[in-house]
Formats: structure tokens, C-alpha cells, sequence
């Protein structure tokens, strides 16, 4: 291979061992020095939501070593996890606790992007993977509440894939394909079980590769001015402030992560994950609830014939995910898209009181 | 339209003038075209040939649909005195048998709104679902109030002596 780069003096150690037959160099090089603009505030969200994908994969491998997908066998491994083994009250806390602030950061994420008008020209593809990744995340949460096969798990899976369940046409044979029979059982549980592990990871991985190549590929939007087209006159972008991506992005970044790993440990500390009495098929308990991020959907139920309760969910994470073909506009800055910034305000109000009235009713 | 057409797949493929490719030009395009669709053709059977099994194995069996009850005992008319309900398992699924003023009732005990197992609340004098609070009439089953949209399944019930029986299938 030849090439134009000046000759530089060969590498020693391991790492020139590795460099002198792969030649990664210029790869990695290729990877990490970019610039990204100077007045971009992504609150390091993605990068954190990835660092809490990281840690579940860990837990989770770590769980699954202890772990017995079968309605017999289950509830007990996950109290032998949390109360015999060592370490295991921890793991499994931090896997809880993980799962709720990746759901949140995601959501944070998403909010950040739509605010400061990252979706738009050329992002679009960007936000589309990000929107199967949110909801790729969701389906950990849906599938993974299953597993300790404890009252909570049991009766918020009858619940969730009722609604599904409720879809006009394909809900009956969708709740049959997810339940593996009309009731929630050992079969259920070892779908849940297998997507979990091994079906989710894979897809949310592959997704993850494609969203982070995406976003190298266009770089960090800058949330002032929107990315000029082609053919059409733009600003000039000689004078603007950029920064290098690594180090000074990473470090910050790596802060982040730190700060969320102490949260992390402190929560799984002070509120561990908890375990109900075993699932009872014949008894629903009382004041059941769905996690947190459920909880909307579960108090809009209440009030709404079912059709409207499961159809306005899914039309609404619809129109969110194709968003950027619906909004033409080119203004990025909140203060001249009052009616996008207005109807998504008017939206995550609702959203929040329907949240709180289902976690107090 | 070109003078020559291109004949080979490498970059520096052989050219065939056109004067010499000119009858063959008309069956190349229909060879051409005749390729591409047995090409998808191919890819469409290779992709059913991996997806109709895939499917087919996701589709629960027939065993995993759950037993038919049959004829279960319930309780006694001492167990369940007027005024009283349970919850039991009538093969895979459970039912409610209340004893009202007008007799004995049995209900299937899902919620018809999001499948929850309704309980008898004795204060109350109804059966209601502790998930949504849906309520229903013990002596017919009908909603009484909340969301659930239809009634509960009513199912046959026998009393013989003072056994009370729950009859399906």
C-alpha cells in the first residue's frame, strides 16, 4: 500500500505491533478528529444514554449468569441474585435503576434534539434510527419487567400486552405471537426472555452503529443556524467557533459519565430493586401499576374507550418519528418555531399529568 | 442510442460494434430483463424459503392454549354464604363465583378492559378490578361502572346438595 503521509518513525509496543499489520491509524484518526461546533449544547445525552446502554450490557451478561427463564425456577434465582449471591443485591439494582435513567435520557435526548431543530436538513435519517432506537429501549423495558416473575412483573405484562392486544387488526394475533399462547405463561416468559437477551441486543446494536455513523458523518448540528443546502446560497461558515471533538468533547463527555455513575450507585444504594410475592395467575393485587414511563398510556386507559386509548399512543409515536418529513420548516432557533415548540410544550403537559394522575390514582 | 454496447462486466470490457450486436440487441434487452426477474424471483424465494419457517415456529401450538375446566367444585354453600365471592381455577383460567340473594353466580374472573382478575368486595357488595376500579353487578355481571366494555362471561354453575359446581366445555 503506498501513500502520500510523510513517514513516520515505526511504532513500538503492543500498539505498534497492532498498528504495523492492521494500519488502524488513520482510521481511529479518521473517528475522533472532527470538529464540532463551539456553541453546541447536546448536554452530552447521547453519549450518556450509550455509556447506559454499556453498563446494561454488563449487568445484564452478569445477571443472565444467575438466572433460570422458567416460571418455577425464576422468582427464586432472582432472590438468590439479590440476597446469596455477592455483589448481586448491587448488579441487579444498578441493571434496575439503568434501565429507568436510560428511559429518561433518551427521552431527554429527544427533547434536546427537537427543541434546538437537530432533525431537520440532513439529519433526518438520524432522528429516524433514534426513534427505533427509543423504542427499541421500550421494548428492553417491557420485556425485561417480566423477568423476576413477581406480582408487578406478572400483572403489568397482562396488562401491556392486553393493550397490544387492542390494536385494530393485527392486536389478536400480535398478543398470541408476544404471549406465546391466550395467557401470559411459562411460554411467555421464555419469549420475553429470549427477545430480551439475545433479540434486542442485537437490533438496538446494529441501530446504535448506524446512528453514530450517521451523526459523524454530518457532525453535531449547531442549534443557531441551520446546515445550508445545496444549490442555495448559506451562510458563511469560515468565522464559525468550532472545537476538536477529542479530547476536549470526550473529557467532557467522561465527566458526564462519571457523574452518572455516582448517581447510579448511589440510587441503587438507597432505593435497591425490590422483589413482590411470586406471581399468583388467580390474583390481581391491589393498585397495580406499570412502570413509570408506562403510566400515561395506563391513566389515558381510564378515561378513554380502549380503542382510543391503544390507537392515540401509537398515531402519536408515529407522527413524532416521521417529524421531520411533516416539518418543513428550516428555522432551528425555539424562538421562531412557536407553533412546533407551542404543540410539543401542550404535549409533554399532558403527558406529565396523565403520568402523575396515574401514579397517585 | 449508443453505437456500441457494452458487453462485458470488468471495466475494460469487450465492445461489440453495433452493427454486429444489432439483432441480438432486441434478445439481449429480454435476456437482460429475463435475468433480472428470475434475480428476483430468487431473492424473494430465498427470503420465504428463511422467513415461513421462522413464523411458523413463532406461532404458539395448539397445547399451549390452555385446559378446558370441565366440571369444577367451587365451594360449599357453608364456604360461600349469601353475601360472599372467591376467586378459583377453573383448569387454566380463573372464574368468581358469588352467592347473591338470588343465588349462586360464576363469572369468568378477567377483566373484560385489560385482562386484570376481578375480586368480590364484600363492603362493597360488587366484584370489582383493582386495576382500573371497573365495577360489576354480582347478581348479572353487567358494568357498573369504569371502563371495562362489556360484561363479564357469565358460566354455567351447579348446586347439588350443598356443593356448588362451575361447569365449562
Amino acid at each position: 500500500m503506498t501513500t502520500d503521509a510523510p513517514t513516520r518513525a515505526p511504532l513500538g509496543g503492543p500498539i505498534g505491533w497492532i498498528e504495523n499489520r492492521l494500519h488502524l491509524g488513520p482510521f481511529i484518526g479518521a473517528l475522533l478528529h472532527v470538529r464540532v461546533p463551539a456553541d453546541a449544547k447536546t448536554f452530552y445525552l447521547g453519549g450518556i444514554t450509550l455509556f447506559l446502554f454499556g453498563i446494561q450490557v454488563v449487568t445484564g451478561t452478569l445477571l443472565a449468569l444467575y438466572y433460570s427463564p422458567t416460571p418455577d425456577a425464576a422468582y427464586e434465582s432472582v432472590l438468590s441474585i439479590t440476597s446469596d449471591v455477592q455483589f448481586g443485591w448491587l448488579i441487579r439494582s444498578i441493571h434496575h435503576w439503568t434501565a429507568n435513567l436510560m428511559i429518561l435520557s433518551l427521552i431527554l435526548h429527544v427533547i434536546r434534539i427537537f427543541v434546538q431543530g437537530a432533525y431537520k436538513y440532513p439529519r433526518e435519517a438520524t432522528w429516524l434510527v433514534g426513534g427505533g432506537l427509543l423504542m427499541l429501549t421500550i421494548g428492553f423495558g417491557f420485556t425485561g419487567y417480566l423477568l423476576p416473575w413477581d406480582q408487578r412483573a406478572y400483572w403489568a405484562t397482562v396488562v401491556g400486552t392486553e393493550i397490544a392486544g387492542a390494536v385494530p387488526l393485527i392486536g389478536p394475533p400480535l398478543l398470541l405471537l408476544l404471549r406465546g399462547g391466550p395467557d401470559v405463561t411459562d411460554a411467555t416468559l421464555a419469549r420475553f426472555f429470549g427477545i430480551h437477551v439475545l433479540v434486542l441486543p442485537l437490533l438496538i446494536g446494529a441501530l446504535i452503529a448506524i446512528h453514530l455513523l450517521f451523526v459523524h458523518q454530518q457532525g453535531l448540528a449547531n442549534p443557531k443556524r441551520p446546515d445550508p443546502r445545496p444549490g442555495r446560497p448559506g451562510p458563511d461558515l469560515s468565522a464559525e467557533k468550532t472545537k476538536p471533538f477529542f479530547p476536549d468533547y470526550i473529557l467532557d463527555e467522561l465527566i458526564a459519565w462519571y457523574a452518572v455513575l455516582t448517581a447510579l450507585v448511589v440510587l441503587a444504594t438507597i432505593f435497591p430493586a425490590g422483589l413482590e410475592a411470586k406471581a399468583d395467575p388467580l390474583i390481581t393485587p391491589e393498585h397495580i401499576k406499570p412502570e413509570w414511563y408506562f403510566l400515561g398510556v395506563y391513566e389515558l386507559l381510564k378515561l378513554v374507550p380502549e380503542t382510543v386509548g391503544v390507537v392515540a399512543p401509537i398515531a402519536l409515536v408515529l407522527v413524532i418519528v416521521i417529524l421531520p418529513l411533516l416539518d418543513r420548516n428550516h428555522e432551528v432557533r425555539p424562538r421562531r418555531r412557536p407553533i412546533a415548540i407551542g404543540l410539543a410544550t401542550l404535549l409533554l403537559v399532558g403527558l406529565g399529568v396523565l403520568t402523575v394522575l396515574g401514579g397517585r390514582s | 442510442m449508443p453505437s456500441e454496447i457494452e458487453q462485458g462486466t470488468s471495466g475494460g470490457g469487450t465492445t461489440i460494434p453495433a452493427a454486429e450486436a444489432g439483432g441480438r440487441e432486441s434478445r439481449g434487452f429480454g435476456r437482460r430483463r429475463f435475468i433480472r426477474y428470475l434475480m428476483s424471483f430468487s431473492i424473494v424465494s430465498s427470503l420465504a424459503i428463511v422467513v415461513t419457517p421462522i413464523i411458523g415456529f413463532l406461532i404458539p401450538t395448539k397445547s399451549a392454549s390452555g385446559t378446558a375446566g370441565g366440571r369444577v367444585l367451587a365451594g360449599t354453600l357453608e364456604t360461600l354464604p349469601v353475601g360472599t365471592g372467591a376467586v378459583i381455577a377453573v383448569g387454566s383460567k380463573p372464574a368468581i363465583v358469588v352467592s347473591t340473594a338470588t343465588g349462586v353466580k360464576a363469572y369468568s374472573a378477567i377483566c373484560t378492559h385489560l385482562g386484570c382478575i376481578v375480586l368480590w368486595d364484600e363492603a362493597a357488595g360488587a366484584i370489582i378490578c383493582p386495576c382500573h376500579d371497573g365495577r360489576f353487578n354480582p347478581a348479572t355481571g353487567a358494568v357498573v361502572s369504569g371502563p371495562p366494555p362489556a360484561p363479564l362471561a357469565p358460566l354455567a354453575t351447579a348446586v347439588e346438595g350443598n356443593e356448588i359446581y362451575i361447569v365449562t366445555g
